[in-house]
């Protein structure tokens, strides 16, 4: 029985957690690398260095101390997200989307105090969210205004796309659209559907939501599939970039689309994820495994990359 | 990539195995230390009464050889001094010095494991052949040759079976003539039945010698038993002098002195009392090597854990079984792919139940966490930093542990109190740990890792305290590296883990 299913993974040419722990990240991640992806203020600045464009940085916070400083800098500006250097998976971090006589509103409609807000960011500071425990820093960048595409397949939040690369070429996409269960998180262990894309179009089509596989949003009930994401060449490109400048072999390139600024890149990750595979009813072992035995003259250019993987992942698999 | 980790884990085996057979085969370490093995518990008692001069006291002890294993000697000697000599073959317990007028006691104690000697296939020497028994004159030696040439051409154990069988009177065709019959009649009853039999022996060139022993059997005897062991090609025979019998091999006799030496001599004094008592005993085969290993001079045995001072033997009985655990955890984490509240508090709550106790200790375990969790709660509207609330927490599960030990000391529960052994850091975490997953991930997801967890505690716990796995891995530590290739290996494993049986299901294709 077990190595029937065994086989049947096979066959899809699914990756296992382990595979991916062992043969790609560790094989592909530099250890030296990782504070590049694991700390989004170094992800950001090496991303200006690139000009690949990010959601601009209102202000930072390094030290309790500089909190008094957080009202002035802040302004009057109404709506920013708050969130820590070095969080994961989406823990630690706040969409702020109007203000109030006492503090401020989140993009669920709950109020939060001025108080609450800087208890919040002491959190983030003390390490709560991050990674290895360690103190952190508060980020406070733009509220990004998500492009009208997935606002009928969205729960609040701000829908993001994910496309994991390796070795420079885009493998797998997919948009990850908030729910009321992910409280307007883009992570699909939050709650989040994971929806596919086809990697030549740009077109969604399946999606998964926990494990399971849905069509429609479970809390606006429109259909996820056959939605065009647009800038679909940019991004493929951007991501492909974005991992480029880092210097690491197997990453999930995170990226929103803000409908003024287009696409911008939200965050690295180093360990992207398994759950891809199911919203795109595909196995990513067998196209890394197709990265591995391409051509080398494909690895030449970012066109030849992109070129090439579209080419390949349109025809190997659903 | 898959090779350096594979090379690493057979030579981790190699080493492992390399050590183990080493051990076994040179060191005659037991294969299976914790197996129970049969043995004897002999014991001499005996009351000496001397005189005004130094007494001497010497008895027959059993002698270490390769049908035995002699361990657990206990010496009683009171005031007198006491040697252990060689003598010869035999090995002689010497007690001396001057008594007091009431006497002393003295004993020797022994535990006694008999191996059937294995079939060798080379044959041993052919022992030199002894005198004539002393007293027996140059006819009697004479007639005794007369008496035994015709038997000149039948192998040594017919020989053997027509002496005994000539003792007891029978002699077969053709027999002596009346003259010889009559004169060997009186030599038996001149010297005995015991210098008969040894003349023959002697006289038909059958090596013989005398030994003195108890029989194989539980009880006491106050007096040692003689008999005689004669060397045929098959080794040698014991024959029970009185009754003319020749014991089946192995014979149920353990010898305690040969040649003729008697097992008890004693000089200026006398033995009001003696007795032989022998019992059957089981112990762990290991308890027979422990006292050889720990006067032996070889590298490994001097190295031993055996070595250590007796109170951190036993934290290293516990502690070399906490590799298994761990290795429980990367079967659990990535064959399985069950989640566990941190990588190994699991192994540190199984050490931790040691002292209170599996039940009590996963009871305790839980109460605290609960509580904890709902205070936990409680702190949260206060808005403490990181590093204070965590200390916050520590103190309150310090409060409940002084609670517990306090309660019970009143109704009387050891393993309540006990409870201060319990890794307070661990369960400070864990409380954290648990509050963080039940708000991000729910009370479901929470209380399935907590009850994997205990149940993963609980599986350590039984490991790390089953004796016999104690007992070997403490004898043989180098098994450690087993445990350390089979890490290595699941660290290779790149497989599917059985929970991703589940969560790709959907994926699975008969393509």
């Amino acid at each position: 029985m077990i190595f029937n299913a065994i086989r049947l993974l096979q066959n899809v040419g699914v990756l296992s957690m382990n595979r991916r722990n062992a043969e790609y990240i560790m094989r592909c991640n530099p250890r030296s690398s990782f504070p590049l992806v694991d700390d989004k203020l170094a992800t950001k600045r090496l991303a200006e260095a690139h000009q690949i464009p990010t959601p601009s940085l209102y202000h930072v916070i390094e030290y309790h101390g500089d909190m008094a400083k957080l009202k002035m800098a802040l302004g009057e500006e109404r709506e920013f997200v708050v969130k820590p250097a070095r969080g994961a998976g989406g823990s630690g971090i706040v969409l702020i989307t109007d203000r109030t006589e006492e503090g401020f509103v989140k993009q669920n409609g709950e109020k939060i105090s001025w108080k609450d807000l800087t208890y919040h960011i002491s959190g983030i500071l003390s390490g709560i969210y991050s990674l290895e425990g360690l103190e952190d820093r508060a980020l406070f960048e733009a509220l990004v205004r998500p492009h009208p595409v997935f606002s009928a397949v969205t729960f609040h939040g701000v829908p993001d796309i994910r496309i994991v690369v390796y070795r420079g070429v885009p493998v797998m996409g997919m948009a990850r659209l908030p729910t009321q269960a992910s409280d307007g998180k883009a992570n699909l262990h939050r709650g989040a559907i994971g929806v596919g894309i086809d990697m030549v179009q740009g077109i969604t089509f399946a999606a998964v939501h926990h494990s399971r596989i849905v069509t429609h949003h479970p809390d606006t009930g429109n259909p996820v599939g056959g939605l065009r994401v647009p800038y679909w060449e940019n991004m493929l490109q951007m991501a492909a970039e974005a991992v480029d400048m880092t210097g690491l072999g197997y990453l999930g390139v995170d990226m929103v689309i803000d409908c003024e600024r287009g696409p911008l890149l939200l965050e690295l990750n180093a360990r992207p994820g398994l759950q891809i595979q199911i919203a795109n009813q595909a196995g990513l072992r067998r196209r890394l495994e197709l990265v591995d035995k391409a051509p080398p003259d494909i690895f030449t250019t970012l066109e030849t990359r992109i070129a090439w993987a579209q080419q390949t992942f349109a025809t190997s698999d659903s | 990539m898959k090779r350096p980790a594979l090379l690493l884990a057979v030579a981790l085996l190699l080493l492992s195995s390399a050590l183990i057979s080493y051990r076994i085969l040179s060191l005659k370490y037991p294969i299976l230390p914790a197996a129970p093995e049969k043995v004897w518990r002999f014991s001499i008692e005996a009351r000496v009464l001397g005189g005004e001069k130094e007494t001497t006291v010497m008895i027959g002890v059993p002698y270490p050889h390769k049908g035995q294993i002699i361990a657990e000697e206990r010496i009683r000697s009171g005031i007198l001094g006491f040697n252990l000599l060689r003598e010869g073959i035999n090995q002689v317990g010497v007690w001396f010095g001057t008594l007091p007028s009431e006497g002393e006691t003295i004993g020797y104690s022994a535990t006694i494991q008999v191996r059937p000697p294995r079939p060798t296939k080379t044959k041993a020497p052919t022992p030199p052949l002894g005198p004539y028994p002393p007293n027996v004159g140059k006819e009697e030696q004479a007639l005794a040759r007369r008496l035994v040439a015709k038997w000149d051409r039948f192998p040594p154990e017919e020989q053997l079976r027509r002496i005994t069988a000539a003792v007891k009177g029978i002699w077969r065709t053709p027999s002596p003539d009346d003259r010889d019959l009559q004169a060997w009649s009186d030599l038996h009853d001149k010297h005995g039945r015991l210098t008969a039999f040894l003349v023959l022996l002697r006289a038909a060139d059958l090596p013989a010698r005398v030994v003195q022993g108890l029989q194989l059997t539980e009880g006491i005897t106050n007096s040692p038993l003689t008999w005689i062991e004669i060397w045929t090609d098959q080794g040698w025979e014991s024959l029970q002098p009185e009754k003319g019998e020749i014991y089946q091999k192995p014979a149920p006799l353990l010898p305690l002195t040969m040649n003729g030496l008697p097992a008890v001599r004693v000089t200026n004094g006398e033995l009001s009392e003696i007795r032989w008592t022998l019992n059957r005993e089981i112990i762990s085969q290991w308890h027979m090597h422990f006292e050889r290993m720990m006067r032996s001079n070889r590298f490994l045995d001097r190295w031993s854990l055996f070595r250590l001072p007796p109170e951190f033997q036993r934290t290293f009985r516990i502690l070399i079984l906490v590799p298994i655990g761990a290795l429980m955890i990367c079967v659990l984490r990535n064959l399985v792919g069950f989640p566990t509240f941190g990588i190994f508090m699991p192994v540190l709550m199984a050490l931790a139940f040691r002292n209170t106790g599996l039940a009590y200790g996963i009871g305790i375990f839980a109460g605290v966490v609960l509580i904890g969790y709902v205070v936990r709660r409680w702190i949260n509207k206060l808005r403490l930093l990181l590093v204070p609330r965590l200390s916050v927490i520590l103190t309150l599960v310090i409060t409940f542990f002084t609670v517990f030990a306090l309660i019970g000391n009143k109704v009387g529960l050891r393993e309540l109190m006990a409870v201060g052994l319990l890794p307070f850091v661990i369960l400070t975490m864990t409380i954290e740990r648990f509050f963080v997953i039940m708000e991000e991930a729910g009370g479901r997801e929470a209380l399935w890792i907590a009850a994997g967890s205990a149940a993963v505690a609980t599986i350590t716990h039984e490991i790390i305290h089953f004796e016999p796995l104690q007992l070997t891995f403490f004898v043989y530590p180098e098994l450690l590296f087993v445990v350390a290739a089979v890490q290595v290996l699941l660290g290779r494993y790149t497989g599917y883990r059985l929970s991703e049986f589940i969560r790709f299901r959907k994926l699975r294709s008969p393509s």
